[in-house]
């Protein structure tokens, strides 16, 4: 009887031992304010749902950190107890990294970047594919043959997207133009709405656009145009104006890291390849004005109504055809890439060849503008 | 497009986009021209585009939104205006509190608004007559917010009141030499109090028209920088209300044209345009020697009996 209870005890502090210290305290690190209703808003929504969902499993941010002084707070996060630290801007780096190396018993994850260490991985939710779906609608639906853009930064991230856009545009709307104006931020509401203005002025009567607020969406439908929501669902900003939009799922890429993280396939020492590129086929990101509303009811009519030849699908409807499309970027296995050689820029150099698809190297790193890209594309490559 | 809608475009634009500007700087006129630098523009107008939007989403009446911002801003201007008047502490340190703390509060209380369409946006106003002038009739008179049309009024009516009446000797007196201000028998801290609150009442509604009108929704850090470019516009009005109408509609029409001219010139220098602009015209003003003075005791606090 004695051995029993010694026995029952040993093993419950066991026990204890073991999942007390599976329980996991992440700390997350963000860039922008989260009720940016933007990206850090997004990423603080994925937070909450991780948290509600795992018991084992407690969070904690810090919001409005500027790049270059994440070091201190991820100091701060690990005295506090915080065995996970996921940081969520580009601009951050190194200051991951330098911790990785100072913490080699806690484990880091770094949003967008692409260094890593033993104890560092990277992860991104990439809209490259939803670009391009919105792009067919676009392209559908301009009437004056300009579409306008708002865009944050000239980097290859928004490049690769705008010319996903474009390329999706030309499919159905082989002479229609997307005018870009950057307006350099991430977030600027006064910067985005003159961006707008500026382009309804020149003629652009759809827009789709990269900035953390519904501002485009609101000049657009202000004006009686259609346009693209971007990051967060925005369809309420505008009900009768937004056609469709982009989505995110970070709690997708979150859910994953740190269930595995807990079971313990993740440790300390084997994250250095471990990289998160994750898009539609793994549901981080979605096509939608709102979650689940892939296209807008109010616009579905003039989608459908509206018919193209297709080189590849012959007479189809703009609406079945993005749903062709969208199946095709389905799991399980991916059938169609925007990029889908041969992909010429505007200078006329072939970037993509014949029958290929562009490599993870080739859409990180992209410069170049394709056809059908008009305005200021600073970076350009000279030929 | 013939060069008249380029016209009137911009000169639209930079109605629309300079009305919280306009609103901002004329209120820091009044508070610097009573000698009290207020750098908690920024943090006044955030305040009250957050109680604006908050109200007038919970009445459905946005007048009532703009006029709780403008009571807002008020209160938070009672705040820099205690500092710096009665406390006599350091008024930059005081303003830059100011919008550091407006910046945060409003972050915090602000968060259950984000993400939120409001249901009735202030409306816009055509002036019967006026608007039937030839180009300046469909760039000024037309379409613009009441707050706009209420913006340029108010800068004519503070001109006049500024210079022309004895309450405007007053104010410029006290911001000049508020000693021989106080000799003269003028209350120099009711004065600097008054000012002080106007401008903030002013930076509120500013603030009010951003969540209300111009962009009809609540998102944290909204103004994005707008308070400092009215510190820039004050100065570069040279502290009167009617040049900084000129200013407002120099600086918004740059500020239009620098997405207007996208395609032709490289987007980094055009965004540079309306800053580097009001550079020169300073540095230009500077050289030809014209008096754009700033008030004699500006930033300086009172203390009775010392000179």
């Amino acid at each position: 009887m004695r051995k029993l209870v010694l026995l029952t005890a040993v093993i419950l502090l066991f026990g204890l031992v073991v999942f007390g210290a599976e329980k996991i305290k992440a700390g997350f690190v963000y860039v922008g304010p989260i009720g940016d209703y933007g990206w850090t808003h997004a990423h603080d929504l994925a937070r909450r749902i991780v948290d509600d969902k795992f018991d084992w499993l407690e969070t904690v941010y810090v919001e409005s950190v500027p790049e270059g002084q994440e070091g201190a707070i991820i100091d701060r996060l690990i005295a506090q107890g915080c065995n996970v630290i996921f940081t969520t801007s580009f601009g951050f780096m190194d200051g991951p990294l330098e911790a990785a190396m100072r913490y080699p018993d806690v484990i880091f994850a770094h949003c967008s970047g692409f260094k890593r260490y033993k104890n560092m991985a990277t992860y991104m939710a990439d809209f490259y594919q939803v670009y391009y779906l919105n792009g067919l609608m676009a392209g559908a639906l301009t009437k004056t043959g300009k579409i306008g853009y708002v865009a944050a930064h000239p980097i290859p991230e928004l490049k690769r997207h705008i010319n996903a856009f474009t390329i999706g545009v030309r499919e159905v709307n082989p002479d229609a133009e997307v005018h870009v104006r950057w307006i350099y931020s991430w977030y600027d509401p006064a910067a985005a709405k003159e961006a707008t203005e500026a382009l309804i002025a020149e003629g652009c009567d759809v827009f789709a656009f990269t900035e953390d607020s519904p501002t485009v969406v609101q000049v657009a439908a202000e004006n009686g145009l259609p346009s693209f929501a971007h990051y967060s669902p925005m369809l309420k900003f505008a009900p009768d104006h937004v056609v469709s939009g982009q989505l995110v799922h970070w709690e997708k890429i979150y859910e994953d890291f740190l269930v595995k993280v807990h079971e313990g396939i993740y440790t300390t020492e084997n994250l250095a390849y471990v990289d998160y590129w994750w898009t539609l086929p793994q549901g981080a990101v979605e096509l939608g004005a709102d979650f689940g509303v892939p296209i807008n009811p109010v616009w579905e009519d003039e989608l459908k109504a509206k018919v193209i030849d297709h080189p590849v699908f012959g007479k189809v409807s703009i609406y079945d055809l993005v749903m062709i499309r969208h199946s095709q970027f389905g799991a399980p296995g991916i059938t169609f890439d925007p990029f889908q050689g041969p992909v010429y820029d505007r200078k006329g150099v072939l970037r993509i060849p014949e029958g290929t698809w562009p490599s993870y190297e080739t859409l990180v790193t992209m410069q170049w503008a394709v056809d059908g890209v008009v305005g200021p594309w600073p970076g350009e490559p000279e030929e | 497009m013939g060069w008249e809608s380029w016209i009137v475009d911009t000169l639209r634009r930079a109605l629309a986009y300079g009305t919280p500007l306009l609103w901002g700087t004329l209120g820091e006129i009044y508070a610097e021209r009573a000698g009290v630098v207020n750098l908690g523009v920024e943090g006044m107008m955030i305040l009250g585009a957050l109680s604006a939007f908050a109200v007038a989403q919970s009445t459905g009446n946005p007048w009532i939104g703009v006029l709780a911002a403008a009571v807002v801003g008020g209160l938070a201007a009672l705040i820099h205006a205690f500092f710096s008047v009665t406390l006599r502490a350091n008024q930059y340190v005081s303003g830059l509190a100011l919008t550091i703390f407006g910046l945060g509060l409003s972050g915090l209380l602000g968060t259950s608004w984000v993400g939120i369409s409001l249901k009735n946006p202030l409306p816009k106003a055509t002036i019967p007559g006026l608007s039937r002038i030839p180009i300046l009739g469909d760039a000024l008179f037309r379409d613009h917010s009441y707050l706009t049309y209420i913006g340029l009024f108010l800068a004519v009516v503070l001109w006049f009141v500024l210079y022309k009446t004895r309450w405007g000797i007053s104010i410029r007196s006290v911001g000049e030499s508020p000693s021989t201000a106080d000799a003269m028998g003028i209350n120099v801290f009711l004065v600097r109090y008054l000012c002080v609150i106007f401008g903030g009442v002013l930076a509120g509604v500013a603030g009010g028209f951003l969540s209300v009108e111009y962009r009809p929704s609540w998102t944290e850090g909204m103004t994005a920088g707008m308070g400092w470019i009215v510190i820039a516009l004050t100065i570069f009005a040279a502290w009167d209300p009617l040049q900084a109408v000129g200013g407002v509609v120099l600086f918004g029409g740059l500020y239009h044209l620098a997405y207007r001219l996208q395609r032709w010139f490289p987007p980094e220098f055009l965004k540079l345009m309306p800053y580097a602009f009001a550079i020169l015209v300073l540095a230009v003003a500077g050289l030809r020697k014209v008096r754009r003075g700033a008030p004699a005791a500006l930033g300086l606090p009172y203390v009775r009996g010392q000179r």
